[in-house]
């Protein structure tokens, strides 16, 4: 993937640059918004990766510009600020995720990597299929190898996130934001409790377990 | 500049505007009144003038130029206060009290005129009066006027005046008094103020406007200025107190992170040892420091912005539902009954987000601290009073009664639960959000103990009712 990072700490951006090369992205890095918006109007990116306060242009109104430009790439923003209505300003200002710092590098390589995935999918969708494991979105149906799962609400709407984002790793908070819309820290472990569940359903029976525990990260539904 | 103080106050110069505008109005009043009088008592001259000229008509017309001679020769030498001039028809004299006919410009028939009549004081001096005149021609050519003075008008005028000077002279003594007293008691009060807010700048949040009670505006002042001052003190206070929390806390997770890494350079220079775990542990152990961090700025920020931001009306069954949703699975693999008991239909005003996260800490602990067998109770409800509380009630080991408010500080942890992990901010921050929707968090017994459990906890966050 080619990211573009538009961060003002340079050791900062270094470190990112560092995590994101491990996992073989290719990084452009600007160190304000101006330099920004003039590296994303010179280069097509997969995602970019903004921090909102910097010297010269901040990133709400670099990401602004660049929306009225027509330029839809996804936009991570990155934010001392992390109060709701700090968010609500972010994702308004046409960013499609809100990390607030200081962060794991595991939850931006996970949010990122949903990011670039979001994109890819564009249309919209009636069936999902990871593997053997189909979901009807309609019909709110799931099978395994043929064989029909019965779910809770909440457990559709889990795996559904996890379909999406198939063979790629999801953070818990980002389970927690994107399934249940909540955007604090559990200090316990709530969200592996439904991944067990979930887990016990729909790897139940067969040779090979498709949700895996990403050690350090989240969670993984493996093809 | 060089005028004391009190000359220079806001009431002073209010005093001094007044007595101003007081004196135009007093002019104008002395303008009125004279030309009203005036005019009265020159249309009495006029009547008289008129009167004593027809009188005399009627004798010449009955006799004659002799007879009207007569008469005018007799009036001039009695004792009326009117001046007569009979004049030939080129306007030599005949007879008369005067020597000339004050009448400038005659225009034939009959003129008007006002003069001056210069006649002898009551003290034996000259007194000079205004006078009315009429000049008038008779049917064979002869002349004859008549005059009089308006008598008593300089009199009158001159009365009005002194007394209006009097008056307003001690109106203006007494207004420059009045002024000068409403200023020195304002300045008093303002200076009380002033005082107050000076040594508040100076950095003492601790002084207080004294209110005397009597309900007026500087009693107003002094009450918002005090409101103010406690608001102030408060967050200033609740920043210190944070301030000196982080400071409490990190600092020892902090030393215990950078010993670690320390101790993991020199085995790893040696050789001794791979740095992999000593890292793993570091990065642990900054989390924990970051999430503490997290938890007392969101109590300070929640404390300093007094009410929470982004206030909904929802129905607080569904947010419990939705938490309980989220913590059921939790409960069930610990062993724990896990229930929800919620009246519908009840509004809450708040912010949603920050009440959720509120309630997840509250079950976060109940799950923590409640042993396995044990059960966990949400509830909803409306108390008497109308307020709204959300409880959560365990059958964990409980809070003994003397702890109870103390947990409520920063930072504090029972000895009991020292080796459970988390920074003891969980239940501050749950006050804090009741706080800052103008709620209260109360701490009490749970259920009682059973089967050699605990006696539980019960703990309720409480908001008031939605209008």
């Amino acid at each position: 993937m080619r990211l573009l990072i538009v961060e003002d700490d340079l050791e900062a951006s270094r470190a990112m640059v560092t995590g994101l090369s491990e996992q073989s992205h290719s990084c452009v890095t600007a160190p304000d918004g101006l330099a920004g918006l003039e590296a994303a109007r010179a280069d097509q990116f997969d995602v970019m990766i903004v921090d909102r306060m910097m010297p010269r242009m901040d990133g709400v109104t670099m990401v602004e510009t660049l929306r009225r430009d027509g330029d839809r790439t996804p936009v991570l923003f990155l934010s001392a600020l992390g109060e709701i209505s700090d968010r609500v300003a972010g994702l308004n200002a046409g960013g499609d995720d809100y990390l607030v710092k200081p962060y794991a590098l595991a939850e931006l390589l996970a949010r990122v990597e949903a990011l670039a995935r979001r994109r890819e999918m564009g249309s919209v969708q009636t069936m999902l299929k990871v593997g053997d494991l189909e979901m009807d979105l309609i019909a709110r149906e799931v099978r395994r190898a043929g064989v029909e799962i019965d779910l809770q609400p909440r457990e559709f709407q889990l795996l559904e996130f996890l379909m999406r984002h198939g063979g790629q790793s999801v953070t818990r908070t980002m389970l927690l934001e994107k399934v249940w819309e909540y955007h604090f820290d559990p200090q316990t472990n709530v969200i592996d409790v439904h991944i067990s569940r979930l887990r016990s359903k729909i790897d139940k029976g067969f040779d090979r377990a498709m949700l895996q525990t990403v050690r350090g990260a989240g969670y993984r539904l493996e093809a | 500049m060089g005028l004391p103080r009190v000359f220079r106050t806001t009431p002073f110069r209010l005093t001094l505007l007044f007595l101003g505008l007081f004196a135009a109005a007093a002019a104008a009043f002395l303008a009125y009144i004279y030309i009203a009088t005036a005019g009265e008592v020159t249309l009495r001259a006029d009547a008289r003038v008129s009167r004593e000229m027809a009188a005399l008509e009627a004798i010449h017309h009955s006799g004659g130029l002799a007879a009207l001679n007569q008469a005018v020769i007799e009036r001039s030498f009695g004792d009326r206060p009117m001046v007569y001039l009979l004049m030939k028809p080129d306007g030599g004299n005949i007879s008369g009290s005067i020597g000339k006919s004050p009448v400038e410009k005659f225009d034939g028939e009959q003129t008007w005129t006002t003069f001056t009549l210069t006649n002898p004081g009551p003290d034996g001096g000259m007194v000079r009066q205004p006078a009315r005149g009429l000049q008038e021609r008779l049917p064979d050519g002869y002349m004859l006027f008549v005059g009089a003075d308006v008598g008593e008008l300089e009199f009158y005028v001159s009365k009005i005046l002194r007394a209006l000077w009097g008056a307003g002279a001690l109106m203006i003594l007494l207004g420059l008094a009045g002024g000068l007293m409403v200023s020195r008691d304002v300045s008093r009060n303002t200076a009380a103020l002033t005082h107050v807010i000076d040594q508040a700048r100076g950095g003492d949040l601790h002084v207080r406007a004294r209110v005397r009670g009597s309900g007026d505006e500087y009693d107003e002042l002094a009450i918002g200025l005090n409101d103010m001052l406690d608001r102030l003190e408060r967050s200033v206070g609740g920043l210190r107190h944070a301030g000196d929390a982080i400071a409490h806390d990190l600092r020892s997770p902090l030393t215990r992170l950078r010993a670690r890494l320390e101790a993991a350079m020199i085995d790893a220079e040696a050789g001794r040892t791979d740095a992999k775990a000593a890292l793993h542990q570091a990065l642990e152990d900054a989390d924990g420091v970051l999430r503490t961090f997290s938890a007392v700025l969101a109590i300070a920020r929640l404390e300093a912005a007094g009410a929470a931001p982004s206030q909904t009306v929802f129905d607080p069954a569904q947010l419990a539902a939705s938490i309980g949703e989220l913590y059921e699975p939790l409960c069930e693999d610990k062993g724990l009954d896990f229930e929800i008991q919620a009246s519908p239909g009840l509004r809450l005003k708040g912010n949603r987000e920050f009440i959720a996260q509120a309630l997840a800490n509250v079950l976060d602990n109940a799950i923590k601290y409640t042993p396995a067998g044990g059960a966990i109770m949400v509830r909803v409800r409306r108390r008497s009073s109308g307020d709204v509380e959300i409880s959560v009630t365990d059958t964990g080991p409980g809070i003994p009664a003397e702890d109870r408010g103390r947990v409520l500080d920063r930072f504090v942890r029972l000895e009991n639960s020292r080796n459970e992990p988390g920074a003891g901010l969980g239940l501050s921050l749950v006050a804090a959000v009741a706080r800052a929707h103008g709620g209260h968090l109360d701490l009490d017994e749970g259920p009682g103990a059973l089967d050699g459990g605990g006696p539980g906890l019960r703990v309720a966050l409480v908001f008031p009712s939605v209008s």
